[in-house]
């Protein structure tokens, strides 16, 4: 019996293995017919001319084949983000940098920023770059939208070419406050269909490409999406099911777990290199770097610091990429209340402060110094250190200038501030560094941390009298607008922001420089107003943070990583795994 | 036994109403909104008001905790703020994870939590006594994420056994153990500890009672003394510390989710806190607070089983 058994466990065995094994794959000769271009010399009317002919060879090609075919393995891309789960891919709410990401792979706009490089426009659905014409005193933009261009397959709607009806539909969406968290960006805008392929676009005042593209471009606002899967699922279910034209289209969201997204076979551009992306989960920076290391992820979100980026690229196989955009951080100093009502102690606060030992927290490449409050090095309007430097408005480190500006102000002593920041390090390590330095002339700051999302709320109950902010935006006007222009103030303005300065001596100049056409004079008077914030020392800016994503060196985006707006190095159809 | 169980059942609904009054409020009074985690900080002020409004966070708070307890009643655990899907839905997608390494946890504590308490109970005040001693209180000391990368570090990166991050396919059931072999070590690592104390400890009273003395007199065998008379009477201590590692294992399942990158309700909890969704994080207290009840429940119940003189 007890042999039996044994013989009978065995033979199970063996069965199992044998129907697991993988079939035996042999090499096979074929004979295959293949149409060839060949040139030929012929000599027509006794002129000797090369003409292209084709004809048809049979070839023996070698073919490894098995008894049972062995399915070809899909090449997905695994991303990881840092963000615990998904927040929306209706793209005129994706505010988080996981949604925007995602939108950024699904959908399309009329213009780009080419891919890797946010500086710089190129078409997208329509066919070229307009040039605007003035009608009536109006500005206007006649977009040619691309032939054959497909909206997604979904489950209510089949794919369907794209129109200028859900051009028009998608605009107007993005400029309704209950449809799109950017209706702002869209006041004075008309948009119409001229004919099925032609958009146009009417701007009451007219304005600058610098600041018209961004509108119409692939962030935020500008994201078409497609219409008819819109309204046959509704607001709501078009969160979790996107639809629109770009290189991949929505396959599957598990809630916090991971988007899959799958390779838009009809795509205009071609069909993308890969058949689809992961996009995963992972707060936490140790499980994506162990992830990383393990070869379970291709492309993670790394960490802001010199050090983590210096780490990571001694590991075998691994790249760290590190571009723009930059976050800007800047300190800001609330104007109404004392003593920083008074110029001289801001001043002496910047001259009790050294950029450098900021830097020196999050180290070269990840961070790099700015001078103005529109960071230079990524868009048109900020000033260079050069040009702080020659204007006397750097404020170099200098704490016998500050202790006397203090005591100038009747403050000798120093005073005691209290202010709340973000968890993140971003923030934190900022507002600790500063506490460190202007303890050096007496200043006391006391800091209480809160979540981020705590922070946000307070700074614009205006609980802070100095407020560090890291961010990006679009262009100059937006930078200035939302946080100097006096509509902007906190609480109280005509439309509250993030002026948290209370400022109000810069509204002209930046009303002027929007409506100015001429690009030179636009970036003049952009300067003139960060001139003047310098000289009030309103703000004082400290670095620009810059994007880290760590991947495996198999992975090829397909682009040069200068900078992208939508914080990540931006996966299109070029994007390959390369084994 | 079966009033009991009702007398039980209906306690506990004082507890969940005071769990929810506690959650709802609680995670209101932070600052903070829905609509602000979002929207982020581009979006304008106007925006963050107008999705407010459409979530329905301007309405009185009294209205939004009476529908939130009228939809409970009725079994619906609501929407999620943030995406909008339905949170049952989303509960059952990640409730299997959650469970299935609660228990594996819990069969990788008891396995050798048990085992390595008799065997130090019955080598008291000797080398291996001291090992195991030295490692429990040293296993009892480490958190659930710092030994979770450890064991990542080497079982996943330096040994590559096992597959570091994710939940792994719960329709494969190979690469579904695979991926839940080390966060299941992690957290049955930190109950063993535990368990081998309370079992060493209950282990030497029980191995110096008169019975014992008495078994081996009879000429009973070793094992059947330990076995069978010793760990018997040992188990209702076992069995308490087992059901409060239970309950501990769903709340320490939040930090071993977020660390191994697992979908769970632990995750969905760190999820819903930092997106600020209400709806999501009350109805994971929910589930969470069940849980519990059930827990001392059942350990309740199984005194009964394991000591015949315990009598409900």
């Amino acid at each position: 019996m007890k042999r039996f058994v044994i013989i009978a466990t065995l033979l199970a065995t063996v069965l199992i293995l044998g129907a697991c094994a993988q079939p035996t794959p042999e090499v096979v000769e074929k004979e295959v017919i293949v149409t060839q271009i060949v040139k030929e010399t012929v000599i027509v009317e006794g002129t000797p001319q090369v003409v292209e002919k084709k004809v048809e060879v049979t070839k023996i090609i070698k073919e490894v084949v098995t008894a049972t075919p062995v399915p070809k393995e899909p090449v997905v891309l695994r991303y990881a983000d840092k963000a615990a789960d998904l927040g929306t891919m209706d793209p005129h709410f994706a505010a988080a940098t996981n949604d925007r990401n995602l939108v950024d792979m699904i959908f399309n706009a009329l213009v780009r920023y080419k891919p890797g490089d946010g500086t710089q426009f190129e078409p997208d659905l329509a066919e070229e770059i307009p040039e605007p014409v003035i009608v009536d005193g109006k500005q206007v933009w006649t977009f040619n939208l691309r032939r054959g261009v497909m909206c997604h397959p979904s489950e209510q709607v089949p794919a369907y070419e794209l129109t200028a009806d859900d051009v028009v539909f998608s605009l107007k969406k993005s400029a309704n406050p209950d449809t799109s968290a950017y209706a702002g960006d869209y006041n004075g805008m008309t948009v119409e269909k001229v004919d099925d392929y032609t958009v146009k676009i009417t701007m009451e005042q007219p304005i600058s490409p610098v600041l018209f593209l961004p509108k119409v471009a692939d962030y935020a606002g500008g994201f078409i999406i497609c219409q008819k899967p819109y309204e046959a699922m509704g607001a709501e279910e078009f969160k979790t099911h996107p639809v629109g034209t770009g290189p991949f289209m929505f396959d599957s969201y598990s809630p916090q777990e991971k988007v899959v997204l799958k390779a838009n076979d009809n795509y205009f551009r071609g069909r993308p290199l890969l058949d689809a992306v992961e996009y995963r989960f992972m707060p936490e920076l140790n499980s994506r770097e162990l992830g990383l290391r393990s070869g379970e992820l291709d492309v993670i979100n790394g960490a802001a610091e010199g050090q983590w980026v210096r780490r990571m690229n001694q590991e075998d196989g691994i790249r760290v990429d590190v571009y723009g955009v930059g976050e800007v951080a800047t300190i800001h100093f609330n104007l109404t209340v004392p003593p920083l009502d008074d110029v001289r102690v801001r001043k002496a606060i910047a001259y009790a402060l050294d950029r450098d030992e900021f830097l020196a927290l999050f180290g070269e490449p990840v961070a790099a110094n700015v001078y103005s409050a529109v960071p230079a090095q990524f868009l048109p309007g900020g000033l260079t250190k050069k040009e702080v430097d020659e204007l006397g408005l750097e404020y170099p480190l200098d704490l016998d200038k500050a202790k006397a500006l203090l005591a100038e102000a009747g403050y000798p002593d120093g005073f005691s501030l209290e202010v709340v920041s973000s968890e993140r390090e971003s923030y934190l390590k900022n507002y600790q560094s500063m506490q460190a330095q202007l303890a050096k002339v007496g200043i006391d700051i006391k800091i209480n941390t809160v979540d981020h999302s705590s922070m946000h709320k307070l700074i614009r109950q205006d609980v802070n009298p100095i407020v560090i902010y890291v961010a990006w935006r679009p262009n100059a006007d937006v930078y200035l607008t939302r946080f100097y222009h006096s509509d902007s103030i906190v609480v109280t303005g005509a439309k509250p922001d993030t002026n948290f300065s209370h400022y109000t001596g810069i509204d002209d100049l930046i009303e002027q420089a929007r409506v100015e056409l001429d690009p030179d004079k636009q970036i003049e008077l952009w300067k003139q107003a960060q001139i003047k914030l310098l000289e009030d020392m309103v703000s004082y800016p400290l670095q620009y943070q810059n994007q880290v994503t760590a991947r495996r060196d198999y992975v090829d985006y397909g682009h040069e990583l200068k900078s992208v707006l939508a914080l990540y190095p931006q996966i299109t159809e070029n994007t390959r795994i390369v084994k | 036994m079966l009033k009991y169980l009702a007398t039980r059942l209906a306690l506990t609904i004082p507890t969940f109403l005071a769990v929810l009054t506690l959650v709802f409020f609680v995670v209101r009074v932070i600052p903070g909104d829905p609509a602000t985690a979002a929207l982020g900080d581009y979006a304008s002020q106007e925006a963050v008001e107008a999705l407010r409004e459409r979530m329905g966070l301007n309405e009185p708070l009294y209205m939004q905790y009476f529908q939130f307890l009228g939809d409970l009643a009725r079994g619906d655990l609501g929407k999620s703020m943030i995406t909008g899907k339905e949170i049952s839905g989303m509960v059952k997608q990640v409730l299997p994870y959650t469970l299935e390494l609660t228990l594996s946890a819990i069969i990788v504590g008891a396995l050798l939590g048990i085992p390595i308490g008799i065997h130090t109970a019955r080598n008291s005040n000797t080398l291996v006594d001291y090992i195991g001693r030295i490692t429990s209180l040293a296993g009892l000391s480490v958190p659930a994420f710092y030994l979770g990368i450890l064991v990542m570090l080497l079982f996943a990166i330096k040994l590559k056994w096992f597959p570091a991050v994710g939940g792994g396919d719960l329709s494969d059931w190979k690469s579904n153990l695979s991926h839940l072999a080390l966060p299941s070590l992690t957290l049955g690592l930190i109950m063993t500890a535990s368990v081998t104390r309370l079992t060493r400890s209950a282990m030497l009273n029980v191995l110096n009672e008169d019975f014992i003395r008495t078994a081996r007199a009879k000429g009973l065998s070793e094992r059947v003394v330990v076995f069978r008379h010793a760990l018997r009477a040992a188990l209702v201590p076992i069995v308490s510390i087992i059901g409060i590692w239970a309950a501990n294992l769903i709340a320490d399942s939040v930090l071993t989710e977020t660390v191994f990158a697992r979908p769970g309700l632990g995750k969905m909890l760190v999820g819903a806190i930092m997106q600020r969704d209400y709806t999501a994080l009350q109805s994971v207290m929910v589930i969470y607070t069940g849980f519990v009840v059930i827990i001392n429940l059942l350990t309740d119940l199984v005194y009964s089983l394991v000591d015949p003189r315990i009598t409900h």
